[in-house]
């Protein structure tokens, strides 16, 4: 962690008044072991059948009005629990929420059903501009106050609790007040949002601000994690770019094997965004999880069947 | 005086998008690289995901161009036209529109023209479901009911105007070999795009058909498609070629629904 970032604590605000209907939602069910569905992979796996017990789809590659991609995504659904990751919510940004992209969240969530609908702890423009990338921002009490205020917003709109995911960044700011997992923990706990635990994500900002992974995952409230994801980072020496375009990398296993001793049970994926390769690959990669998780949590305790303790 | 969180990302959108670099004023360097270096990673993304998103959308215009000018010509794109829209998929919709209003690639009507083509092709891809017609659906009102009909195209369908050998030059990319030479008509081409079998499609039409067609998806009944025909050619022949024409959308999934005169 920076010299220049202040560890203060997040105090509670008048706006802690999360509706109880959206915010104490039960647990959403551990699902396995499970993969990003990707374009790439449609026939193969609808033609075999794979060992995936679950997929995540990105959201706004079916927000659109018909063809394939919905055809396609219907079949899925009725084979697989399907969860549902979107890249545009912002809601950190201090815009307007896109009231329509909401509405279009929505729709697809009646189509799919999901057990969960996750998106990102960033924002993603400012004055009607879509930058298309997660964006950082200074980790502030205000910000905090902010965050929270969006997601009870955002929880009410969708009728149940969100799921918000660590990103990866390069850059940390001055003001900053606390750092990250503090952040998210107070979010977590005011607002009853799940958390999604992208290990590969806090291994990439770990290593570019200088702080201990380990750090970031005892910060974190376990009893909110439902979801890993897992994926590989491209390494430019000075600093890491989180690409997700590599195969899962060995420090990254090693952060994931802490992640199942603290979290226990956990829906696990591998998420690959670019560089994708065959279906088969990425089953080895989800097998070596499955493999790590068996033998950090025992075989039993990893299988899809058996529920998560409530609480770490 | 520390930033309050609107007026830090109202900083950080002009570094990305107007090199502005005043948020470094916030920004502390990291362990091992200066903070310049680090934002520049932010910098350097914007831009290069969203040429990916072009290229994307746009494979057969990057062949076309070659891998430089689509990249100078992606990045002014990106310079002039910031996505305004939650979904990436969006993006470039306004790529034909730039590229035939904007120096120099207004001064090449194939690059437009070609954009146009992909997108109403990516449009279709993933536009509205509906019923398809068919000729068993049509089979069901006596022949002499025809000419009371109304038909509904399906709402991936759309036609587009073209001056060049786009067509051609759309076919040859796909397979792989060396676009013909861009010849230039003075009047227009009419092409039909649509999606068939989950699958976008596209065919020339003749000027006859683009005629009857046009004139379809305004609500035209049958009766008036025929007579509409033999102002045109061969008044004697104009109902067997409309019905040519209409055998040719069935098939074509091209209709979604016949409609009977109230």
């Amino acid at each position: 962690m920076s010299a220049r970032v202040n560890h203060r604590t997040a105090t509670k605000s008048a706006s802690d008044a999360a509706p109880a209907a959206v915010s104490e939602g039960r647990r959403p069910p551990y699902l396995g072991f499970g993969l990003g569905l990707r374009p790439k992979h449609y026939q193969d796996i609808l033609e075999g059948n794979p060992q995936v017990d679950w997929f995540e789809v990105i959201s706004e590659n079916y927000m659109v009005r018909g063809g394939q991609p919905l055809a396609i995504l219907d079949r899925i659904v009725e084979r697989y629990p399907v969860v549902m990751h979107g890249v545009s919510l912002s809601i950190a940004s201090t815009a307007p929420f896109n009231e329509d992209y909401l509405d279009g969240l929505n729709a697809l969530a009646k189509r799919v059903r999901p057990k969960w609908i996750s998106d990102h702890l960033c924002w993603t423009g400012v004055h009607g501009v879509n930058l298309h990338d997660l964006l950082p921002f200074p980790y502030t009490r205000d910000a905090l106050d902010h965050v929270v205020s969006r997601v009870h917003y955002v929880q009410e709109r969708i009728g149940r609790p969100l799921c918000l995911e660590n990103v990866s960044t390069y850059v940390q700011f001055g003001q900053t007040e606390m750092p990250e997992w503090e952040f998210i923990s107070e979010l977590s706990k005011r607002t009853g949002c799940w958390l999604l635990f992208d290990v590969n994500n806090v291994y990439v900002s770990a290593f570019n601000h200088g702080y201990d992974a380990l750090a970031f995952l005892n910060g974190i409230p376990a009893d909110r994690v439902i979801q890993f994801h897992l994926a590989g980072h491209s390494d430019m020496t000075n600093y890491i770019v989180d690409t997700h375009d590599h195969p899962v990398r060995d420090e990254v296993w090693t952060l994931y094997e802490a992640a199942l001793r603290r979290f226990g049970p956990v829906s696990t994926m591998i998420e690959r965004d670019d560089h994708i390769p065959p279906l088969a690959d990425v089953l080895v990669e989800l097998d070596h999880a499955r493999s790590l998780a068996g033998k950090v949590l025992g075989p039993k305790n990893s299988s899809p069947a058996v529920e998560p303790p409530a609480a770490a | 005086m520390p930033l309050n969180l609107k007026s830090f990302q109202d900083q950080f959108q002009r570094a990305i998008l107007e090199g502005d670099d005043a948020i470094l004023n916030d920004i502390p360097d990291g362990p091992r690289e200066t903070k310049t270096n680090l934002l520049g990673i932010y910098r350097d993304a914007y831009v290069l995901r969203l040429i990916g998103v072009i290229g994307n959308d746009h494979e057969l215009l990057r062949l076309y161009l070659g891998e430089d000018r689509f990249r100078a010509m992606a990045r002014a794109y990106i310079a002039s036209c910031p996505s305004q829209h939650p979904n990436a998929r969006w993006f470039a919709h306004r790529l034909p529109q730039f590229l035939k209003s904007s120096e120099p690639y207004a001064r090449r009507p194939d690059v437009g023209e070609l954009a146009t083509l992909e997108r109403a092709l990516n449009d279709a891809f993933d536009g509205a479901d509906a019923p398809i017609l068919s000729m068993a659906d049509l089979a069901a009102f006596p022949p002499e009911s025809w000419a009371q009909l109304f038909f509904v195209c399906h709402p991936t369908a759309a036609c587009i105007d073209g001056y060049t050998n786009v067509g051609a030059i759309w076919i040859a990319l796909k397979a792989g070999e060396e676009a013909p030479p861009c010849t230039l008509s003075e009047e227009a081409t009419r092409i039909l795009v649509w999606r068939h079998d989950k699958t976008s499609k596209f065919r020339e039409l003749s000027a006859e058909e683009a005629m009857m067609w046009l004139e379809t998806a305004k609500g035209a009944r049958f009766g008036d498609l025929c007579e509409l025909l033999a102002t045109y050619d061969d008044p004697a022949s104009a109902p067997v070629r409309a019905a040519g024409y209409l055998k040719g959308w069935l098939d074509a999934g091209l209709l979604s629904e016949v409609v009977p005169a109230a």
